[in-house]
Formats: C-alpha cells, sequence, structure tokens
C-alpha cells in the first residue's frame, strides 16, 4: 500500500531524467484515454505500447482537469472531486488509465494540481445578495394609510359640529386604526413573531395617553371639572404621519445590515458597524418625527409636547426589536412607561380625595414646574433609552441579521 | 438580555409517539429463535409513503417477524408528514417521528426566547460547541485520532446538555455558536478554505449546523425508548445514524449501519447545487466528514450495499473488519416464469430496458446497432422505457427517436407489405410489453450501455429472467454480472456491436451465460438473501455486543447481583448463566448458538 501511495502520490519532477521517462509513459497513455478498445488490450497485457494518440496532449490528468474544471475550482476537498468525477461515470477503471490506483487517488492528484493562491484565492465574495426582498413601491406608500385617514378624521372633526362631531371622532378613530393594522401586516413593520399579550395593552393605553393624557393630567391638577377633555389632535396627527418614516427607516436598517453583513468579515466588524448605523437610523426617524410633529402643531394650531416624541421613539424601537424576534424587552419596556403614565394620573386624581393630597403632591409639583407634557416625556423617554441600549446590543449580533442570510 | 438562570423553557422538537397501549414486552424467549428488540431508525424513509428505500424496510420488517421493531423516524418535509404511512406489520411495536424540517413558528432567526440558558449552561455549551467547531474547522493533518475524540466530545457533550437543559435549537443559532465558529474558524491549522469565512457564512453554516444536529435535541433517548431496544439499525449514514451513535453513548446499544448510497458521498453532490459559498461548503463537508467517521467508528457492523459504498467507507474511516456487503434484494418471483421456460425469446432482438435519460448513452447503442446491423441485417432493438422526470430526457427521447429515424430507414417483407423501422420505442403497458417480465421475454440479448450507472437494477433483472446480457463497464456492473455476461468500455459503439454480434451468432453461448447469470442472480440478489443476512448480522450484533442493563426488580429498584457475574463474560459462557425471568435480556439466554450467527459477507 505504501509503495503503491509513493506511485500515486502527485508530485513535481524530482530530476529531468526521472519526468522524461514519466512523460512519456503518460504520453503513451494519452491514447489509451481516448481509445477505450486500445485499453482493452492494453489492459489484457501487462505494459501499454505506444499508440498513436488521436486527441489529447502529454498530459492526460491536465485534459481531464480541463473537462472537469469547474468542479475542480469549486472543491474544497479531494472527496467531493472524487464524488464529482463518479458522478461523470469516471470508474477505478478509468483512473487505472491515468496510472491512479482509484477515482480518491486521481481525485487527490487533481485537487493538488488546482492553482490555488495560498492565502486570498479571489474568493467568490457572495454578493449582496437580494438578502431584503424587493418590496415595490405601492408596498412602500402603504405607510402613508393610517396618516391619510387621521388626517381626514382631524380635517372631519374641523368641520362638523355636535353630535356628527362624535361620529366623525369614531369612525376616523377606527379608519386609522384599520389603517395601521394594514401597514403593520404588509409594510416592513410586519413581525413574524406574535407578539406577548400585554404588549398590544399597554401599546393601547400609551397612545391614549398621547392623545387626552395631558389634558387629563391638567385637570387633575388644577382640580378643575371632569369630564374628557378635547383630544390632542396635533399629537394623533403627528403619531399617524410617523408611521410612514418609521416603516421606511426599518426598512432602511434591515436592508443596509443586510449589507454590512454580506461584507464584513468578522462579528466584532460587523458589530462595530451595525451600531452607528442604528443610531443614524434612529436619528434620522427623530427628526422626520419632529417635523412632523411641529408640523401638525402649527396646522392644527394646538401645541405638542415632546412626549409625543418619545412615545414615536419608543414604539419605533419596540417595533423594530419585534421585526428581529425580541418580544420581551419591549414588551416590558412599554409596560413600565404605561406604568408610570397611569400611576400618576391615577395620584393626580387620588390628590383630591381627603387625606391623600400628599399622594398628588410630586405629580402636581411637576406639572406646575415643567408642565403636563414631563410625565410622557420621562416614562416614554426612560424607556425609549433602555430600549435603545437594549437594541445596540442585540440588533448588532449578527444571529440577529441570520434570516436573511441564509 | 433574558437569560436569567430560573427560567427555563423546554423546547424540544416535536417528536410524535404511536404505540399500543399495552406495557412494554420485555425480550421473550422463543422456541427456534432469539426476540431480538430492534430500533430502526430511518431519515425521510420507511414508515412515510413517500419515503426513501421504505420498499427495502418493509420487506426486512415483514421479513423478520419473529423479532419486535421499534421504528424511529426524522421526516424531511411537510408534505412527506402529509402524505402518511405505509400500513405498518404488526411486529412494529412503536412509531416515533420527528421532524428535520423547519417549521417556521418553532424556530426564527434571533429568537431569544428559545436559548433561556442558565450561566452555567450556557458555559457549558460555548465549550462543547466550541470543541466540536474547533474539530471541525482544523485541518490538523497528522492528529485525526486527536480531533475524532474532540469532536466526538463535543459531540456527546452537546448531546447530554441538550437532554439536561431541554434542546439546543435556539443556542445553535445563538451568537454564542456563531462566535466559536468564527474563533475556530480564525484559530492556527483551520482548513485553509474556511479562514476567509466571512459572517454570512458563519451564519450559514450555524444554520446547517442547527439542522443538521437537530437530533440532539430529541427525548428518544429515555431507557423507555432507545435505551430499551437490544440493537439499533440506522438505514442510512449521516442524520439517521446520529440517534443511534447517541444512543451507543447514553445507554450502550449497539449500531448497525447499512448504507446503499453513501451519505458522504450524497451530501457532496448536493452541496454542489447550493448557492453555498467555499468557505461554508469546506466547513459543512468537513462536519460531515467527521459525523461519518464517528458514525463507522462507533457502529458495530457496517453494511455496504455494493462495493463501491464499501469502497467509500473505507475511505472515510470505516474498519474493514466491520464491512459485511449486503447486496440489496430484488423481488425474484415476478421474473420466474420468463427465467425458467425454455423459449430463449426471438433470437435476432437486441434488448434495452430502463428509463431514458442521457446517462444512459443511447446514442451509442444506436451507433452500435447500426454495427451491428451490418453484419446481422435481419437485427431488431427495441428499446423497452420511458423518459425519465424532466424536460430534458424528454428531449433526449426525441433526439434518440430521430436519430433512429435517419439511421434505419422502415423496412418492408415485400413490395406491399407495410413497413417498420428495426428500431422501436416502446414503453411498458403498451402491447407490445405489457409487463416487465413479457418486455425481458422478448429479447435475446440485454443490452446496457449507460456512461454513468449505480446500481443497474436492469442488468438484474435481465440475469433473473435469464438472459445473456452485453453491458458497459460503469459503477457496479462488472461487482453485479460477474462472469456471466459480457462487458464492454463505455462510449465505445464499436466493442458494443461486435459483443452482441457475438452473443447473436451463438445460441448456445446465450443460453450458457443467461443460464449463469440467473443461478448468480439468485444466490446474491434475492430478497431472501438480503432478509437472512440482516438476520445472521442481527444475531451476530446481540450475542456479540450485548446491552449491559441493570435487572430491575417489580418496583423499578436495581436489583444486587440480577446479573450473574457470567454475563459478562464473552463467549458461550453467556448462555449458562441463565438470567430467568429477573430482566437479563434474552440473548444472554442464547448466545450459545453460534450456527445461528453466520455472517452475511460476500
Amino acid at each position: 500500500m505504501s509503495t503503491e501511495r509513493q506511485i500515486d502520490a502527485p508530485r513535481a519532477p524530482g530530476s529531468p531524467g526521472g519526468w522524461d521517462a514519466r512523460s512519456q509513459e503518460l504520453l503513451a497513455d494519452a491514447a489509451l484515454v481516448r481509445e477505450p478498445a486500445a485499453w482493452r488490450g492494453a489492459a489484457s497485457g501487462a505494459g501499454a505500447g505506444p499508440k498513436a494518440a488521436r486527441r489529447g496532449g502529454a498530459d492526460p490528468v491536465k485534459a481531464l482537469m480541463h473537462r472537469h474544471r469547474e468542479l475542480c475550482e469549486r472543491a474544497v476537498d479531494p472527496l467531493e472531486i472524487a464524488a464529482g468525477l463518479e458522478a461523470h461515470g469516471v470508474t477505478d477503471r478509468t483512473a487505472a488509465r491515468f496510472r491512479h490506483r482509484d477515482v480518491f487517488a486521481l481525485a487527490e492528484e487533481m485537487y493538488a494540481r488546482v492553482p490555488r493562491d495560498e492565502e486570498e484565492r479571489a474568493v467568490p465574495v457572495a454578493l449582496p445578495a437580494p438578502s431584503a426582498p424587493e418590496v415595490p413601491a405601492a408596498r412602500a406608500l402603504i405607510a402613508l394609510l393610517p396618516g391619510a385617514a387621521c388626517g381626514l378624521a382631524v380635517a372631519g372633526l374641523e368641520l362638523s359640529e355636535g353630535r356628527a362631531r362624535l361620529a366623525v371622532g369614531i369612525g376616523g378613530a377606527l379608519a386609522v386604526a384599520v389603517a395601521l393594522l394594514v401597514t403593520l401586516r404588509h409594510g416592513p413593520l410586519r413581525s413574524a413573531h406574535r407578539a406577548l399579550p400585554a404588549t398590544r395593552a399597554w401599546t393601547c393605553l400609551l397612545v391614549a395617553y398621547a392623545l387626552f393624557g395631558d389634558g387629563l393630567l391638567r385637570a387633575a391638577v388644577s382640580a378643575g371639572p371632569g369630564g374628557l377633555p378635547a383630544p390632542s389632535t396635533a399629537a394623533a396627527l403627528g403619531l399617524a404621519l410617523a408611521v410612514a418614516p418609521a416603516a421606511w427607516c426599518v426598512r432602511l436598517f434591515a436592508v443596509r445590515a443586510q449589507a454590512r453583513l454580506s461584507l464584513s468579515r468578522g462579528l466584532t466588524e460587523f458589530t462595530a458597524s451595525v451600531r452607528p448605523l442604528l443610531l443614524g437610523v434612529l436619528a434620522l426617524y427623530l427628526c422626520a418625527l419632529a417635523a412632523l410633529l411641529v408640523g401638525a402643531a402649527a396646522l392644527s394650531g394646538t401645541a405638542v409636547g415632546a412626549g409625543a416624541g418619545a412615545l414615536g421613539a419608543l414604539l419605533l424601537l419596540s417595533r423594530l426589536l419585534r421585526t428581529y424576534g425580541f418580544t420581551r424587552a419591549p414588551a416590558l419596556m412599554l409596560g413600565f412607561a404605561g406604568a408610570v403614565e397611569a400611576a400618576s394620573l391615577a395620584c393626580g386624581f387620588a390628590g383630591r380625595l381627603p387625606g391623600c393630597a400628599w399622594l398628588a403632591a410630586p405629580v402636581e409639583g411637576a406639572v406646575r414646574a415643567w408642565g403636563p407634557g414631563v410625565v410622557p416625556l420621562v416614562a416614554c423617554g426612560a424607556a425609549a433609552g433602555v430600549l435603545l441600549l437594549h437594541s445596540l446590543r442585540v440588533l448588532s449580533r449578527a444571529s440577529a441579521h441570520a434570516g436573511g442570510a441564509s | 438580555m433574558d437569560n436569567r438562570p430560573s427560567r427555563h423553557l423546554h423546547v424540544r422538537i416535536r417528536s410524535s409517539r404511536c404505540e399500543p397501549l399495552v406495557q412494554r414486552r420485555l425480550s421473550i424467549r422463543e422456541i427456534g429463535g432469539v426476540r431480538v428488540r430492534i430500533g430502526l431508525l430511518t431519515e425521510g424513509g420507511y414508515p412515510y409513503v413517500s419515503g426513501d428505500a421504505r420498499l427495502w424496510c418493509d420487506r426486512l420488517v415483514r421479513g423478520l417477524g419473529q423479532h419486535e421493531f421499534d421504528v424511529y423516524a426524522l421526516s424531511r418535509s411537510e408534505r412527506q408528514e402529509a402524505r402518511g404511512w405505509v400500513e405498518l406489520p404488526p411486529q412494529v411495536n412503536r412509531v416515533r417521528t420527528a421532524p428535520l424540517w423547519t417549521a417556521d413558528d418553532d424556530i426564527a432567526p434571533g429568537a431569544e426566547a428559545r436559548f433561556r440558558y442558565g450561566r452555567r449552561a450556557r458555559r457549558r455549551f460555548a465549550e462543547c460547541f466550541g470543541e466540536l467547531a474547533s474539530a471541525v474547522c482544523d485541518s490538523a493533518p497528522g492528529t485525526p485520532s486527536a480531533l475524532a475524540d474532540r469532536f466526538s466530545s463535543g459531540l456527546y457533550g452537546l448531546a447530554e446538555l441538550a437532554g439536561d437543559e431541554g434542546g439546543l435549537v435556539g443556542a445553535l443559532r445563538s451568537e454564542a455558536a456563531v462566535r466559536a465558529l468564527e474563533s475556530a474558524c480564525r484559530a492556527p491549522g483551520a482548513l485553509r478554505a474556511a479562514r476567509t469565512a466571512r459572517v454570512p457564512d458563519l451564519l450559514a453554516v450555524a444554520d446547517r449546523l442547527e439542522r443538521a444536529l437537530r437530533p440532539l435535541s430529541l427525548d428518544w433517548y429515555g431507557d423507555d425508548c432507545l435505551g430499551a431496544v437490544d440493537l439499533c439499525h440506522a438505514t442510512s449514514g449521516g442524520p439517521a445514524a446520529l440517534p443511534g451513535l447517541l444512543a451507543e453513548h447514553f445507554c450502550g446499544v449497539p449500531l448497525l449501519v447499512t448504507e446503499y448510497g453513501v451519505q458522504l458521498r450524497a451530501h457532496y453532490l448536493a452541496t454542489g447545487d447550493e448557492a453555498l459559498s467555499a468557505p461554508a461548503r469546506a466547513l459543512l463537508t468537513s462536519f460531515h466528514g467527521r459525523l461519518a467517521a464517528e458514525v463507522y467508528d462507533r457502529a458495530t457492523v457496517i453494511t455496504p450495499g455494493n462495493t463501491h459504498a464499501r469502497r467509500w467507507q473505507e475511505r472515510c474511516g470505516a474498519e474493514r473488519a466491520k464491512l459485511r456487503t449486503v447486496y440489496p434484494g430484488m423481488e425474484a418471483s415476478r421474473f420466474a416464469e420468463v427465467g425458467e421456460r425454455e423459449d430463449p425469446g426471438d433470437p435476432d432482438t437486441l434488448l434495452w430496458v430502463g428509463r431514458i435519460e442521457p446517462a444512459k448513452d443511447l446514442i451509442s447503442l444506436l451507433h452500435a446497432f447500426a454495427e451491428v446491423r451490418k453484419e446481422e441485417p435481419k437485427a431488431l432493438l427495441r428499446i423497452v422505457g420511458a423518459p425519465a422526470e424532466g424536460p430534458e430526457a424528454a428531449a433526449y427521447l426525441a433526439h434518440c427517436k430521430a436519430l433512429a429515424a435517419q439511421l434505419f430507414p422502415d423496412e418492408a417483407q415485400g413490395a406491399h407489405a407495410v413497413g417498420d423501422n428495426p428500431v422501436s420505442f416502446e414503453e411498458i403497458g403498451t402491447p407490445g410489453a405489457p409487463e416487465l417480465q413479457d418486455a425481458y421475454a422478448a429479447g435475446s440479448v440485454v443490452v446496457l450501455s449507460s456512461v454513468i450507472e449505480g446500481f443497474p437494477i436492469s442488468l438484474v433483472e435481465a440475469m433473473f429472467c435469464g438472459r445473456a446480457t452485453v453491458s458497459t463497464d460503469v459503477g457496479a456492473v462488472v461487482e453485479v454480472i460477474g462472469g456471466t455476461g459480457l462487458v464492454v468500455p463505455p462510449r465505445n459503439p464499436r466493442a458494443l456491436a461486435d459483443a452482441c454480434v457475438a452473443l447473436l451468432r451463438d445460441a448456445g453461448r446465450r443460453e450458457r451465460l443467461g443460464a449463469a447469470a440467473r443461478a448468480r442472480a439468485l444466490e446474491l440478489f434475492t430478497v431472501e438473501q438480503n432478509i437472512e443476512a440482516f438476520r445472521g448480522i442481527y444475531l451476530e450484533i446481540v450475542s456479540r455486543c450485548p446491552v449491559r442493563r441493570e435487572a430491575l426488580d417489580d418496583a423499578g429498584e436495581p436489583v444486587p447481583f440480577g446479573n450473574p457475574a457470567e454475563a459478562r463474560m464473552p463467549g458461550r459462557w453467556a448462555g449458562a448463566a441463565g438470567g430467568g425471568d429477573t430482566g437479563a435480556p434474552s440473548w444472554a439466554q442464547e448466545a450459545d448458538e453460534p450456527q445461528q450467527l453466520k455472517g452475511a459477507g460476500v
């Protein structure tokens, strides 16, 4: 076996004399490669006499490698070449014609002779494949639906009076909700992961607070008359319009992260490149959100607090995390923000009860000092900050982006 | 991150169970034989209607009615699962199945919720997976045994972790796994191709590894499942053998691996089609190679289906002493009538039977037939078979028909008769050949002109029918035909024609060759031969490598000295020990029947 190995092992010519003899043999064999009938005779006889080659040169293995060059270039080990050769009908008897004991030895020679630059042969860089599927423009425009519905509803509210106003309000709210659902199901914001049940409830509470919370809190602190205050149309309009930039930003993040994934050579490099991307995308979104909120405030003529902006950031981050399969942290943070807001309202109203004035004291103090907008700003801002830190950690992992890569 | 230690989410892979409600029987001694409980491990195979090799498994299970079978099946796709099972004979005690395909809901990328190990478990996972990854990435030419040790300790470490923590699925897709792969790729001495692995490659590898290692997360390795069988029989290598490996590791159950096609080779051919980058393919092939080596190393007996598979197995590290070639069995009875008939068939007709596809090289056959016609103007050629699936095969058939029409003009008996082409293309079920055996009965010489062939079934059928054959020297043809037919080189119409003419002219030689071929086929390629071989191998394994189980009393407590010390001695003393009804396995009582333990070596 060992002697056979020595014969079979592909090697560079040791001396010119040895090479001549070997190449002569191979030259003679080249005829046998092409002429199986001749080979039959040769196989029965002991030695292969020189025969006229019909085709092929002095190096039959080279010809074979040329025929299977794709296979040879692609192969990652000799066995792969062996499997490919066998699938093309090369048997041990064929290999014997190349002076090899079996297909494995032949494949080893072919593998060894494939030209390779030692380190950096142009590894065919996986093209930044269409990792994130192309989205038609109409899809991207779906994200405008909630904003449009909300704009129509607000206009309707402005124009109508009395009972009609209530009907328009309810109808508008329903329309916005339906548009929002459509956007979340079909746009870049869709998530394959089921939300925890608490997530939805807390989100509704947070949005409701953004609409009515400031008025309620002001009423609670000033001990004015009860009853539902008018909703903050500016916050509603701004947040509904901000769904579109949110969808586009999430999409932008996914696409750019995939591109960086396919380009980066190491995990740390990827992490380092994704963090600024996430921050940049978030900043872009915050700018758009601020512009929309200011625009909505100017349009409706009412003021809007920074709390709505913080809520927008919180909702974006929680949705972003959920699209990547992280559902627990968003649920926790939404719950935290919602609980803080609900607690401050409850404390404000509890102050009206006899003997409980101390409960309302901190809320009252804060509202008198900075206005009612401070509660959502602090609650949502803190939650959004925590979520941001969390997403900087988990979304910068390559494994979070594995879905598109594989 | 929510990896809090107190919350273990138990995500095992769904594994369904179907078994009668009766209590599990201990192996019972029966008159005239040993009852062995066999765990049949399949992957995309037996109980499923659309499974690979289900026919063979079905015959095996039905043929060995005196044994008990527990089937442990891994399914390959949702469609396969939806199509249901074949009818199971009563000796199948239970069937447990688990999917190897991804259910969307179960495993999602970045699903942090699934990977909620405690700190210690995370460290254990990182250690074990790191060891596995470094063994996979290491090129280390000099130390294969140390490498194999690292691979196996990583693999079994992961399996133990999966058993303790309830599943690995999330962990194998976590950042820790990707990081372990990366550091293994960057380590000195790593595979050359793997050194350039990029992040997408690592992710793709982690994904495939998770799929390949999914059997580790199954709950099959308890004492009431694979721990209770006397012997595991994996019907293919690769994923199907992985549960067998773990059963061997956890419970000491001997493993028998049957491979009709070598799984590693199939993997090489399959990865060629996939759009994976070179580093990812290098890592995956290295993993599958190491897994195959581990399976061959731990298996008690390996039964390749032919010499070709055997060579691959030897190449991948199987010891020769473990290898027994067991040829696949084919139903011989349908050909019995044709084979025993005196009628040698139409003496001028050459016959080709098979599925028509480019690898069969019918073009060469037609050219050879043109040569034959020069020598034997009366000769006819019948090509029986349907095109294989796909447009390529249909186009090839059309091309062959056109070539036949060009080469051979229609011929008629006389000036007033309607002519016909000497080459006819027929399908089974047409009036010319209502059944397969009728097709064989019509010709006197069967020709096989393939350039690529695995195990040539049509050749074996021709041998069963007692027909003389001329075949090309490809695949397992020489091994199958032995000396009972003519063999010519592939792609050589001239040689094929010469051989055909020689047989057409010599009726006596045809008859002698046909009779010899039929005798050979009946000896080697019948179903009975296959089943007998496995019966012998089963008994050999259970007598040679019995499972050592603690004897338990009625309350489930271990009985001290329940197994006599002699039971641990090899050889025939074990038979004298007689465990009685204390739960000692039946093989211990039967081990002194060596005449039953014949090997099936061929």
